[in-house]
């Protein structure tokens, strides 16, 4: 056990190596902050953009930056936005809580929506609530995702003036973000609750509470929903890292102040430390989360650690 | 655990938070919103526009310019040129302090531009705007002697922007750059009390403001980067004005049409124009680029695509611009005539031709579309490269990668069309990748010493005939600076060059 | 026994899934294919007289016009080919890498297999909208670009799959006996695994051509698209959305046509999945 433990965090190492030398590398080649920075002055000269990248640490070899990320990795320090010298860490501390909260709000009213549609959609299969709502969840996930927000912005915040268009201030600006990403993972997750709970009533420890004349809904909502968490939660767990990756055209529509917006606006600057920061967090949270569910496997289903 | 905290707590104080903001439903707060954060207040780390819109409110210069675009004093209540130029004596504003109590005076003059030119300024962008100076001397407490190692025509202009701000020498080196840069102090009419990086920044009235205090007590500014969502938040009543460059022409309509808001706009020094490579393709020819130009209706543009937001360009400056000939006429649009030279040169019907611009100007799109069609029309067909806005300006120009033709937006701050024909047509400049013409460097370098304003108009006039005559860009238009703006502000006048001091600005409802 | 299963598969056409992604993806697929024969001008005409008149109101022009005064209608029809093309290129390149990677990752185990597993480790902790808006930025966007971007993307996901598969094939019996006989490896894998496991693959690629439709449109919104010139519906989207308040069929019919497509493979892709995929492989 030990030996696949250590076999498991070697392999997650070597991909976050792997991932922040890409990202790092990738990040060098769009273009050069100095002449981004010094953008609309006057003639400036090369001797002038030589400085400012000195100041910028942008003289040293890659692999000097690259280590010196490294290293500050080690011990939380992302190095210092281009754009003013806020350190990224800072940054990245503010934006990753509001990526974080909408993450987990959207995934609740996925989650909120689908167990009761998934369990309908199981008892009734093949029949046409099944299908209904089968089709319906398609459509949810079939929104070009940033049309759907602008069309929300449009008919909620301008025609009838309910909520806040954008921001991150309190209850209200959570609904239409979190509606958008959670109705695009609906349709997943309904299937899954299908799946999943198909699977549970047949087992004949549901036909033994049934045989005890308890009611329909206890059966299904105590009994046969609890024997499905496990699965379910797994993948809600798995499912939390394709979300991250996908939060950023939404954020970016709501102006959310998380790590996509934060990205986004790095990108465009060729802020290399805070786009560095901002997707090695990422594939930090992305990796640590599939680690923490392959172990659990592993110390749970013995076949496993032996792949 | 603390980051949680804070999170919770903010998104309990949230209800508490929006209540404030729409506070700025009550009489003398407002909120802006910016399309972008410069990420750092301190004038010589940015060349950023809305830099400069928030830090107008923040900061004064020496000297002042306002929406009529008239220097007028600002910490200095005069000044003396002398030695042709190379030497100016400016007398200082007395009683002036900054928003912490420090004192203004010369020394805090010779600070800020010792600090603009040393090691702390070449690590940033402002430096080279004013390398010009040699040296600040102190004479007394209010009086300093800049001298300059030549003559610079537009410095007075540019002591009123930018690096020039005028900074607190004992705050600076008490707490030292990096908390100057998110804690800015300056003597203007608005002092900065909160600033949440990406997210807002906010500013309090100055009472001790030289000039008078403002009448809004709070300015809150938002960064909002997505056009529609600023907009929206303009129509939900959430923010009062939204500034440029954020608004596109196809919005206009919008913000018109909805109740208590509306479009406010000022001609700005901004220019386009598509430059023309002329180093490789058909476009080397000087009669195939009078015939693009005069294949495309460019008024028509302006009326159609610009909703008339904009005005025909001779040359490659706005109106207001300083060394712009109002006698000098437009290349006409004559596709007859166009056709004619195009088969002069030799070329073909059917040649293919590549417009470059940048992928996220939503109007220029449409724009360089409208261009495509009217070069269809004389037989040319054209091809559109959309690239990320700053690929296309640090690389493919500068690295002379182009196509055959390219946009070119210029902001023109300064209103002397000496800074953009130097940069656009001078031998080895970065905007220049393609051409090469001894005698545009000679009058280039001949204006720059002279400082007899009308003899230097004259010539700025002659370079900007003699790039027509070559034919060296299509002038396409000078666009105006677009506000959103909600009725309850009152006073507000639009800024040219969006740099918009609010001391005047009121609020009703 | 026999008969249920025949009726069971009978019912299985008629399901309400099948009909209408079939409705949807034949239709507009067809459209789409005639395009050029529909619409001879390909959408590009361009009239500054008819800026934005609204559906109905112009004869000829029965969705209206957009900004260029161009026909929304033959922009919709002509714009599904850039759609569509990313769309089931992406995913053909994807499935073709994936396989190989898969089958050979899986059969022969090993190095070989630690290598390309961690390759799809790391494809699969980078946020993948993040890296396409860097790369784009330097590569500059465009249909192969664009491609190759989702491509890049999404091999992986069969690569796993294939590979799964292969896995629990590898050490059956007929498998076995055909190695005892001498039969070459590579007919191995092409004649006996590859059959076995392409029902999951093709579910996937259904419901990868719907994703990829989507993500093309999100980095044409972005800005990161085509020459704005060739019509595609993420860009009449993007163009659109300054409209949205004004000239609302702008941006709705491209919007429409996106989520009608996206939806038909979706159907499709979920029927193709019980039909083929009882097991659920590709459920995750």
């Amino acid at each position: 056990m030990a030996k696949f433990l250590l076999y498991r965090i070697l392999q997650a190492i070597f991909v976050v190596i792997a991932v922040t030398l890409i990202v790092s590398f990738a990040i060098r080649l769009t273009g050069d902050p100095a002449v981004m920075l010094a953008q609309g002055a006057g003639s400036i000269t090369e001797a002038d953009l030589e400085k400012i990248r000195e100041a910028l640490g942008l003289n040293q070899s890659f692999l000097a930056q690259y280590l010196d990320f490294l290293r500050g990795l080690l011990v939380g320090d992302f190095g210092r936005s281009f754009m003013g010298g806020t350190p990224v860490s800072d940054l990245i501390g503010r934006a990753l809580p509001a990526t974080l909260a909408l993450a987990f709000a959207s995934l609740f009213i996925s989650i909120a929506v689908s167990i009761p549609l998934g369990i309908k959609a199981a008892v009734s299969r093949g029949k046409w609530p099944d299908q209904m709502i089968r089709i319906f969840s398609l459509i949810g996930l079939s929104f070009p995702n940033f049309w759907l927000a602008i069309m929300l912005v449009l008919l909620f915040s301008i025609t009838f003036n309910l909520l806040p268009p954008s921001g991150m201030e309190g209850f209200t600006s959570f609904i239409m973000p979190a509606a958008t990403m959670g109705i695009i993972l609906t349709a997943t997750n309904v299937r899954l609750v299908r799946t999943t709970m198909l699977d549970t009533l047949r087992s004949q420890y549901i036909m033994v509470a049934r045989a005890k004349g308890l009611s329909n809904t206890v059966v299904l909502y105590k009994h046969a929903l609890r024997n499905c968490s496990i699965p379910l939660i797994t993948y809600f767990g798995l499912q939390f890292g394709g979300l991250l990756g996908g939060i950023v055209v939404v954020e970016r529509v709501f102006n959310w102040p998380g790590l996509g917006t934060l990205a986004f606006e790095a990108v465009a600057a060729r802020d290399y430390p805070v786009l560095q920061g901002v997707i090695t967090v990422l594939s930090l949270l992305i990796i640590s989360i599939n680690l923490i569910v392959d172990i659990a496997y592993g110390l749970v289903d013995p076949r496993v650690r032996k792949e | 655990m603390k980051k949680t905290q804070t999170l919770l707590s903010r998104v309990v104080a949230g209800t508490a938070l929006s209540a404030a903001l729409y506070a700025s439903a009550q009489a003398g707060s407002l909120t802006v919103a910016s399309p972008q954060d410069p990420g750092s207040w301190d004038p010589i780390d940015t060349f950023l526009v809305n830099w400069a819109s928030v830090a107008t409110n923040v900061y004064d210069g020496l000297t002042y310019r306002g929406p009529d675009l008239k220097l007028v004093p600002g910490l200095a209540t005069q000044w003396e040129e002398f030695d042709d130029g190379r030497h100016i004596r400016f007398t200082l504003r007395e009683g002036v302090t900054f928003h912490n109590g420090e004192a203004f005076n010369a020394e805090a003059v010779k600070f800020t531009f010792d600090r603009l030119l040393g090691e702390e300024g070449a690590q940033g962008p402002q430096r080279s705007n004013y390398t010009a100076i040699e040296n600040v001397e102190v004479i007394d407490d209010y009086t300093v002697d800049f001298h300059l190692s030549e003559p610079d025509p537009v410095l007075l202009t540019k002591l009123a922007g930018y690096g020039a701000m005028i900074v607190p020498p004992e705050y600076i080196t008490e707490y030292g750059d990096d908390h100057f840069n998110t804690h800015p102090m300056g003597t203007g009419p608005f002092k900065v009390v909160e600033y949440n990086p990406r997210e807002n920044v906010q500013l309090e009235a100055y009472e001790g403001h030289w000039g008078g205090a403002p009448k809004l007590d709070k300015v809150t500014y938002r960064f909002i980067a997505e056009p529609a969502t600023a907009v929206a938040e303009l129509q939900a009543g959430r923010v009062d004005i939204v500034i440029p460059p954020t608004i596109p022409i196809g919005m206009i309509k919008t913000i018109n049409n909805h109740d208590g808001t509306s479009v406010v706009s000022v001609p700005s020094p901004t220019v386009e124009a598509l430059r023309f490579n002329t180093q490789s393709g058909i476009t080397t020819d000087e009669r195939v680029r009078k015939a693009l130009i005069m294949a495309v209706d460019r008024q028509a543009i302006i009326d159609s695509i610009l909703a008339g937001e904009g005005e025909m360009i001779a040359s490659f400056q706005s109106a207001q611009s300083f060394g712009n000939d109002p006698e000098m006429e437009p290349i006409p649009y004559d596709p007859q005539r166009a056709r004619q030279l195009l088969d002069e040169a030799g070329v073909e019907p059917g040649t293919r031709v590549q417009i470059d611009v940048r992928g996220n100007d939503a109007t220029f799109g449409e724009v360089a579309q409208v261009v495509a069609s009217y070069l269809q029309g004389v037989g040319i067909t054209a091809s559109i490269q959309p690239y990320e806005t700053n690929v296309l300006l640090n690389d493919i120009i500068p690295a002379g990668r182009t196509g055959e033709m390219f946009q070119q937006k210029w902001g023109g701050w300064t209103f002397d069309f000496d800074n953009t024909a130097y940069l656009m047509y001078h031998t080895g400049e970065r905007w220049n990748p393609y051409d090469s013409d001894a005698k545009l460097d000679e009058m280039l370098d001949a204006q720059r010493s002279i400082t007899d304003q009308d003899e230097r108009e004259d010539l700025l006039q002659a370079i900007a005939r003699y790039t027509q005559d070559r034919a060296l860009e299509m002038p396409l238009y000078s666009i105006n600076a677009l506000y959103g703006v909600r009725d309850r502000v009152k006073n507000f006048e639009p800024a040219p060059d969006n740099r918009m001091r609010l001391t005047d600005v009121d609020v009703a409802d | 026994m026999t008969t249920a299963s025949k009726t069971d598969k009978l019912k299985r056409f008629k399901n309400l899934e099948f009909i209408l992604g079939v409705l949807l993806v034949g239709g507009i697929g067809l459209a789409v294919i005639f395009s050029d024969w529909l619409f001879p001008g390909g959408g590009t005409v361009l009239d500054l007289s008819l800026r934005l008149t609204p559906p109905l109101a112009e004869p000829g022009y029965p969705l209206g016009t957009d900004p260029l005064g161009r026909d929304v209608l033959a922009r919709v029809v002509v714009g599904g080919k850039i759609s569509l093309k990313v769309g089931v290129y992406s995913a053909l390149g994807a499935v073709v890498i994936g396989i190989i990677m898969g089958l050979v990752s899986g059969y022969y185990g090993g190095f070989l297999d630690i290598i390309v597993m961690r390759f799809a480790d790391v494809q699969l902790a980078l946020p993948f909208i993040l890296l396409a808006i860097t790369f784009i930025a330097v590569i500059g966007g465009g249909l192969t670009n664009m491609i190759i971007l989702l491509i890049i993307s999404q091999w992986v996901q069969y690569a796993r799959l294939v590979r799964g598969s292969v896995l629990s094939l590898r050490d059956r019996e007929f498998i076995l006996s055909a190695k005892a006989i001498g039969v070459k490896d590579i007919r191995i894998l092409f004649q006996h695994l590859l059959p076995n496991l392409m029902g999951p693959v093709i579910v996937l690629m259904t419901l990868n051509v719907a994703n990829n439709i989507l993500l093309e449109s999100s980095l044409t919104f972005l800005g990161l698209g085509v020459d704005p010139v060739i019509p595609s519906w993420g860009g009449m989207l993007a163009e659109g959305r300054t409209y949205l308040q004004t000239a609302w069929w702008v941006s709705v019919f491209p919007g429409l046509a996106i989520l009608l497509t996206v939806l038909g493979l979706n159907l499709l892709g979920d029927w193709l999945r019980d039909t083929l995929d009882p097991t659920g492989r590709t459920s995750l």
